[in-house]
């Protein structure tokens, strides 16, 4: 550990490189039109089940990834009645403050960045980075392979935002594909779609893997961090059904030709089924503690201790690759965490300097990742005030 | 109370695309204003259109000359039957058009491969292409000019599938960085088929 003064000197350059200033709020959800200046530490919002707490949390992640917190229809974003939504953020970028915005219709999102409409997403995104923990999150070890699948996700997402056009291209021709093969159309006409879903599913494999590199072994020491397992935490990633390469060493081009292949030779059990069963889609984060899967072994603390593990890791990741920490979101934080773990993870957040926003219904949760600057929020049927 | 004659005009306008009640309401107001010559010449502009304007029965662009007859673009003797550029629509074909590069032959397919939206290879106007190749056809290449977008790909996967079988010569519009475009402002999707469609030099 560095002498408390430095580490002082530190989160005060890190603050530099990106900081919320100020965050707007209008007609999304059930939050008509707030405004918030958070702290540049701790924003603890505080209120019963059901007023808006997590709105504040899911309007800021949607400004900072374009994609929803939890899985739904941009619709259910926009406050019943009203056209459309909108939440803007004044950020400290590099130096420089920047006003970033989103438009929220039934129909479509538009971004904006200084009043401008965003020429690009790297525009939009470049600079801005945030790391989500919501109670779902803690399903995800025992849950099923497509909620690891978005997990994981979300993290290659957080890591290369142009991973967002890249599986959305993906998921389009998939399920092109996928419909097709439902309705028995000639197969002419269905290997139309393979060389597309092969060509992008080899950049999803690639990005995924690149993020894997980064992460697993970083997962693997935050967890022994975390304590009270001995058993040691392995995350890995190996897409289901491939053959012929070394998925660790293989080239994207190979990776496309292999792909393209297991294509070609599932058609049949494909069409028989009606779905594409090989690719990015169908592939499982593994989580293991030492010799046994996590998903059937893990307890219920174990399991939660793999997801802030993972988190933890991320969040030290973005730091490394970025130069600067990405703000931390955190939904609902309760009792689902025990005690010792939901210590270490305030201690964490308190300890890491990072602008976080955290929402719970009892400030004794919550009360270890505070400080004097912090700045605590009453949500009460979507109005915000001082607590 | 508005006339109803105004209110049926409004209510045909409103159905252009892109034209909303308001606009609908200001541009009836106009024409109310202006000269009858206007909205008589208006009206025999759209009777024209619908009336005269027809599809080539050979490459379907469109066309107004009498049945029977093919486009200016399938009959114009100065271009180079042997060269075939496939777009999605009309307005594609204007775009290479307006180029003054090409002085090939076009096929326009009305619409790319799209089950989400139930588009099949029937709905296009592939089956009329085959149709061109038949028999003593002079065509040796086909130029697929789709979108590159998922849909478009697949349609010029489509169509090279099926065309490079009768031992014809199918490229495709190359992609890559913009005319006057600054490399470090194409996105990075756009940066990356440019470098793997690189050329010799």
């Amino acid at each position: 550990m560095p002498p408390v003064g430095a580490k002082r000197l530190w989160v005060y350059v890190v603050a530099l490189a990106m900081k919320l200033l100020a965050l707007q709020y209008e007609h999304f959800r059930n939050l008509a039109q707030v405004t918030l200046e958070p702290s540049a530490h701790a924003t603890i919002a505080v209120g019963e089940n059901g007023q808006g707490k997590t709105n504040l949390l899911e309007g800021l992640y949607f400004l900072a990834t374009l994609k929803p917190l939890r899985a739904g229809k941009l619709a259910e974003l926009v406050a019943f009645g009203a056209p459309g939504a909108r939440v803007t953020g004044r950020f400290l970028l590099q130096g420089a403050e920047r006003e970033i915005a989103v438009d929220i219709l039934p129909t479509g999102r538009t971004a904006f960045v200084d009043g401008k409409r965003a020429p690009s997403l790297d525009a939009y995104f470049g600079g801005v980075s945030v790391v989500a923990f919501t109670p779902d999150d803690l399903a995800v070890v025992r849950g099923g392979p497509d909620g690891r699948r978005a997990f994981l996700d979300r993290s290659v997402f957080n890591r290369f935002p142009a991973f967002l056009d890249e599986s959305r291209e993906y998921a389009r021709a998939l399920k092109s594909r996928n419909r097709l093969l439902k309705d028995h159309a000639p197969v002419s006409h269905l290997q139309a779609w393979d060389a597309t879903l092969a060509r992008v599913g080899a950049r999803l494999w690639v990005r995924r893997r690149a993020l894997m590199d980064e992460l697993s072994t970083r997962a693997a020491t935050a967890f022994q961090r975390i304590g009270r397992t001995v058993a040691p935490a392995v995350f890995d990633y190996q897409p289901s059904h491939l053959k012929d390469v070394v998925f660790a060493t293989a080239t994207e081009a190979e990776l496309q030709q292999a792909l393209l292949g297991r294509l070609d030779e599932r058609l049949p059990r494909d069409l028989e089924r009606g779905f594409t069963s090989v690719g990015p889609h169908a592939d499982d984060l593994d989580i293991s503690l030492g010799e046994h899967g996590a998903r059937q072994y893990a307890s219920q603390g174990q399991s939660r201790a793999l997801v802030l593990a993972w988190k933890v890791a991320e969040i030290e990741n973005l730091q490394a690759s970025n130069g600067f920490l990405p703000l931390l979101l955190l939904d609902d934080v309760s009792s689902e965490l025990d005690p010792e773990r939901n210590a270490f993870l305030m201690g964490y957040l308190a300890d890491s300097g990072a602008q976080t926003f955290l929402t719970t219904t009892d400030r004794a949760f919550v009360e270890r990742a505070s400080g004097a600057d912090s700045r605590w929020l009453k949500v009460r049927a979507g109005e915000v005030t001082a607590l | 109370m508005t006339p109803d004659a105004i209110n049926r005009l409004v209510a045909q306008l409103a159905k252009l695309p892109g034209i909303g009640e308001k606009t609908a309401q200001r541009l009836a107001f106009y024409v109310l204003r202006s000269p009858p010559e206007y909205a008589r010449g208006l009206a025999a502009a759209l009777t024209e259109v619908v009336d005269k304007v027809k599809l080539c029965n050979q490459c379907f662009s469109l066309h107004d000359g009498p049945e029977g007859t093919v486009c200016s673009f399938c009959s114009d003797s100065r271009r180079d039957d042997r060269l075939v550029c496939v777009v999605e629509g009309i307005a594609d074909e204007l775009a290479i058009e307006r180029t003054r590069e090409f002085k090939g032959r076009y096929h326009v397919l009305h619409g790319v491969l799209s089950p989400l939206e139930g588009v099949g290879p029937d709905q296009l106007r592939i089956k009329e292409l085959l149709v061109r190749l038949q028999g003593e056809s002079p065509i040796e290449e086909i130029i697929v000019a789709t979108n590159p977008d998922v849909e478009g790909e697949a349609t010029a996967l489509y169509l090279t599938r099926l065309l490079k079988p009768i031992g014809l010569k199918v490229s495709r519009l190359a992609q890559g960085i913009p005319m006057g475009g600054d490399l470090e402002f194409a996105d990075q999707a756009t940066l990356a088929r440019a470098l793997a469609a690189r050329r010799d030099l």
